[in-house]
């Protein structure tokens, strides 16, 4: 029965114009988003290889430098845009594709795609994920508005029930033209990204098969929200216009205002350091405590040279088989480290307060959560800016050593004038970035993925309430 | 007419649901308002504390320069004072006068730099890439946003059934039967519930001009919001002229609600989106890296050379030549190296320059097919929040950097201690705000096509009504 009803839905959508007009609409949307993406993603990751490439020469071949000068100059973390950026690119437009590795500071990562964007892509940005979310449920919503309110106002749906038909396999064969179409569309943007994120030269994300895997098994709920909702509203509306506006209203809530003002709010309630005043502290409280006139800065400083000279056992700084310079250089590192971990995790903070508040809007609105889910699994979200930043971080810090190691080891007395030469900036290695796997991923988006289910719940509960009632009054009619 | 609209206004204020979406707007509008006052202050704020701090520094910097030429510290006993490397200035450019209505691209741009000959131009900004990438993201709910999305879509929850209501319950020939015409019914309920919506759209923006003042506005605000003012009127004019017309084609509701909201879709996302690909496809920015790489390689290499540059330069500029140079030799080539770096990365600058230029004309040549890009587009420049503006803010640094140049490198590359009259003569920066009478000289035809499309539309409509009531009358 079910696979009858659904059939006879098909026939209906296939001779209404409008559906296949909006289908239509809404697939070619998703062809020209996912090759917006490829192209997108393909030229990213081939500038980045160029630069990855350019920074190795640039530093193999510097010359006869101070260590501590080329620590300066230092190289640069290129961020990778992995294949699944493809289809959800996320932030990858929102934060620098590049981080400066230099001495005595942790800089942010440079180079935002959105800068150099056009100003009206910030009201609309084409990708396959964001064609799924916005135009999925209004597909799923112009197909079922009608479902049971049509029927009832036809006089069909007393007919069908008077012939025996059961209200929940009515109501499955409906839902199962519907999600099968939006999942048709689902499934084709899915491939098409997969196939085209697999072409040579774009970087794989670790656990692509299973990410994949869980995008597909995600949007499948997220559609399947939407249908259930649909059918519960429809059988419980009295007319189809109602249904439709009723729709209407919950996908304009969901998928439009719910994302802007959730963030909007965040930022509001909890709002990340001033760009200004947190560069300043960073400057102000990393190097002025330790490099600055102040009574506290020449006793840190005082120390540092105290303790050296007692681990060496010696009177003065001529006498250290080390060059202190380069010790001293290190021990500010050391010091600005610990003030860079404070008011990076500050920063952090802001912006994980801001998520957990903005999630408070996901129950408003599914979309919140669907987009969390996805960025994390295309590994595209907040949390995978944060791995790399902070792996870049940690090989800054390791390569700042390496430098000062040099000239502490070798300085000796000459210590700003010591050089370095090739054959050594050859042997310094490259930064190697290993994006975390699926499990990490999703661990910052569990509350998500919670809230999805809860609402899947609650759209079948809808739709559960939209049989006992709209079916039932049909019936006792 | 009076009667209908008597009675428009009774059925209004009767719909529950109704007055609360118009009640919504309203919220939604103040809202905005409040959000982007507080923005707009907290860039007022952070750009006069900015140029206070580095005002303050170029002072206290300054105050050694008197020291030592008064006589006040022995020269040896403060080598660096007037050091010509060392002059650095704060350049700002102060929000756009509208930026509380309009954020545009403010919050992804720097607006500050501080301009020093220690910085090549790449880094003239500094860091200011600390916003959170979410809230970026997501975009902000100001009243931009509320007029050109929020707006349309409530006019269409409050006009959708206009007609097809009546039509939907067997009542419009019953209605047509009575002496009353079809476009008196419809332009009554539309001028209810429409003028509702724009009497709404007016307080908000009334709202807007003050609370983001901070009291009464001056003459820049009053001036950039009357055009504003006028982009959104437009951009409502096309939009009642839309709805008229939809609602004249006289279908179901539910049909002509599908219809709205699918125009709503097309104009509002599938427009601007589509539009803003196409315009980085055929227009595409040069790669940032390659830029970073070409800074680095140039900077590398006139390190490495440094000796061949200062020969150079020594040669170009021979009455340079000095004995006993007391400088360190590393700020002389400091300067050298970062003077080759802003000539080799010129170019790419000015390509980044060509292309957003390219694309701004492509833009306002296609921006006609997407009436909410074209919205955006103005009501941004008139906000002082476009990004024309930002990149003639980034480009006037450059210049400015430039200018500090020229008037200190002979006495950079002699090692030479600036005077207190010298120190005083270095150029000081203001941004200015684009010419009013420019700003609208330039939205003038974009407000009036919005203008245009309304009363086009509005006209089909008159006729298609006029031909429904006498398909009626016929029948």
């Amino acid at each position: 029965m079910i696979r009858a009803i659904a059939r006879k839905e098909f026939t209906q959508y296939w001779r209404d114009g409008r559906v296949v007009t909006v289908f239509g609409i809404v697939a070619l949307l998703g062809l020209a988003a996912t090759v917006t993406g490829w192209s997108a993603v393909s030229t990213m990751e081939r500038e980045r290889a160029s630069a990855v490439a350019m920074d190795r020469e640039i530093w193999d071949t510097q010359g006869l430098k101070n260590p501590h000068t080329a620590a300066h100059f230092s190289r640069y973390a290129f961020q990778p845009t992995f294949n699944l950026a493809v289809f959800d690119p996320g932030l990858t437009d929102y934060v620098g594709n590049a981080i400066w590795l230099e001495a005595h500071y942790r800089d942010p990562a440079a180079l935002r795609p959105v800068e150099d964007a056009v100003e009206i892509q910030r009201i609309a940005q084409l990708n396959p994920a964001w064609v799924i979310q916005v135009f999925g449920p209004l597909l799923i919503f112009i197909l079922l508005y009608g479902a049971v309110a049509a029927e009832r106002e036809s006089g069909t749906l007393r007919q069908l029930l008077a012939a025996g038909m059961r209200p929940v396999s009515l109501l499955l064969g409906k839902a199962v033209s519907a999600f099968s179409l939006t999942g048709l569309l689902v499934f084709g943007v899915l491939l098409g990204s997969a196939f085209l994120m697999s072409a040579e030269g774009i970087e794989r994300l670790p656990d692509t098969g299973l990410r994949t895997a869980a995008l597909a098994a995600l949007y499948l709920v997220y559609l399947a929200i939407f249908v259930f909702l649909a059918l519960g509203v429809s059988a419980l509306s009295s007319r189809s216009r109602t249904a439709l506006a009723g729709l209407m209203g919950i996908w304009i809530v969901a998928t439009i205002l719910g994302p802007r003002i959730g963030p909007d709010v965040a930022g509001a309630l909890a709002p990340a350091p001033p760009a200004h005043e947190f560069t300043a502290r960073l400057q102000r409280e990393s190097s002025d405590p330790f490099w600055g006139g102040s009574d506290e800065a020449v006793q840190r400083r005082q120390q540092v040279l105290d303790d050296i000279l007692a681990e060496y056992g010696v009177e003065t700084v001529e006498e250290l088989p080390i060059n202190y310079d380069g010790h001293l250089l290190q021990e500010s590192e050391e010091f600005a480290n610990d003030v860079f971990d404070a008011l990076y995790d500050e920063l952090w903070g802001s912006y994980e307060r801001q998520r957990a508040i903005a999630r408070v809007f996901a129950l408003f609105s599914p979309t919140i959560a669907a987009q969390n889910v996805s960025m994390a699994l295309a590994g595209t979200d907040i949390h995978a800016y944060r791995h790399f930043a902070d792996e870049a971080e940690q090989f800054r810090r390791e390569f700042v050593l390496l430098l000062n190691q040099e000239m502490i080891d070798h300085g000796g007395a000459d210590g700003y004038a010591y050089v370095s030469g090739n054959d050594f900036w050859r042997q310094n290695p490259d930064f190697a970035y290993t994006a975390p796997g699926i499990g990490d991923a999703v661990r910052g988006v569990r509350g998500d993925v919670i809230i999805l289910l809860l609402w899947f719940a609650m759209a079948v509960a809808v739709a559960a309430l939209g049989v006992r009632r709209g079916f039932l009054g049909e019936v006792a009619a | 007419m009076r009667a209908i609209l008597k009675h428009e206004r009774r059925a209004l204020l009767g719909d529950r649901l109704q007055v609360l979406l118009l009640g919504l707007f309203a919220l939604i509008c103040l809202s905005a308002s409040l959000r982007g006052a507080q923005y707009r202050e907290a860039l007022e704020e952070a750009a006069a504390a900015f140029e206070a701090e580095h005002l303050e520094r170029a002072a206290d910097w300054r105050e050694r320069v008197v020291a030592v030429e008064s006589g006040d510290v022995a020269p040896e006993d403060d080598v660096f004072a007037g050091l010509a490397m060392d002059v650095a200035r704060p350049a700002v450019a102060a929000p756009g006068p509208l930026a509380d209505f309009s954020r545009g691209v403010t919050d992804v741009h720097p607006f500050t730099a501080r301009v020093a000959l220690w910085r090549s131009v790449d880094r003239l900004f500094g860091n200011y890439q600390f916003q959170s990438p979410n809230e970026i993201r997501a975009g902000k709910l100001d009243l931009a946003f509320a007029v050109l999305f929020v707006m349309p879509l409530l006019m269409i929850a409050l006009t959708f059934g206009a007609l097809s209501r009546d039509r939907d319950s067997g009542r419009l020939g019953l209605l047509l039967s009575h002496p009353v015409s079809v476009r008196a019914v419809v332009r009554s309920k539309l001028l209810v519930r429409l003028g509702a919506v724009f009497a709404i759209l007016v307080a908000a923006l009334l709202a807007g001009l003050f609370i983001g003042a901070g009291g009464v506005p001056g003459g820049e605000r009053l001036g950039r919001f009357g055009f504003w003012f006028l982009a959104a009127s437009g951009y409502f004019a096309f939009w009642t002229g839309a709805i008229h017309w939809f609602v004249s084609l006289n279908r179901r509701s539910e049909t002509t609600a599908m219809m709205m909201i699918g125009f709503w879709v097309l104009n509002g996302l599938v427009g601007p989106a589509v539009l803003a690909a196409a315009a980085q496809l055929i227009h595409p920015a040069p790669s940032q890296l390659a830029f970073l790489s070409t800074a680095r390689e140039v900077s590398n290499e006139a390190y490495r050379s440094r000796a061949d540059v200062m020969r150079g330069m020594l040669l170009d500029h021979p009455e340079l030549t000095v004995e006993n140079y007391t400088i360190p030799e590393y700020i002389r080539v400091s300067y050298l190296v970062n003077e080759t770096v802003d000539r080799a990365v010129e170019p790419v600058l000015e390509e980044f320059e060509a292309v957003q230029d390219r694309r701004q004309s492509f833009l306002s040549l296609v921006q006609y097919a997407a009436p909410a890009a074209l919205a955006m587009l103005s009501i941004n420049e008139i906000s002082g929040t476009d990004l024309a503006r930002q990149v003639r803010f980034e480009g006037e640094v450059r210049d400015y950097k430039r200018a500090i140049a020229r008037h200190v490198e002979a006495k950079v590359l002699a090692g030479e201690r600036l005077t207190v009259a010298e120190v005083d003569a270095v150029p000081a920066y203001a941004f200015r705000e684009g010419d009013l009478g420019a700003v609208g000289r330039s939205v003038l035809f974009p407000v009036g096509y919005l203008f245009g499309l309304g009363l086009l539309a509005a006209a089909l409509a008159r006729r298609n009504l006029a031909r429904l009531q006498t398909r009626f009358r016929e029948a």
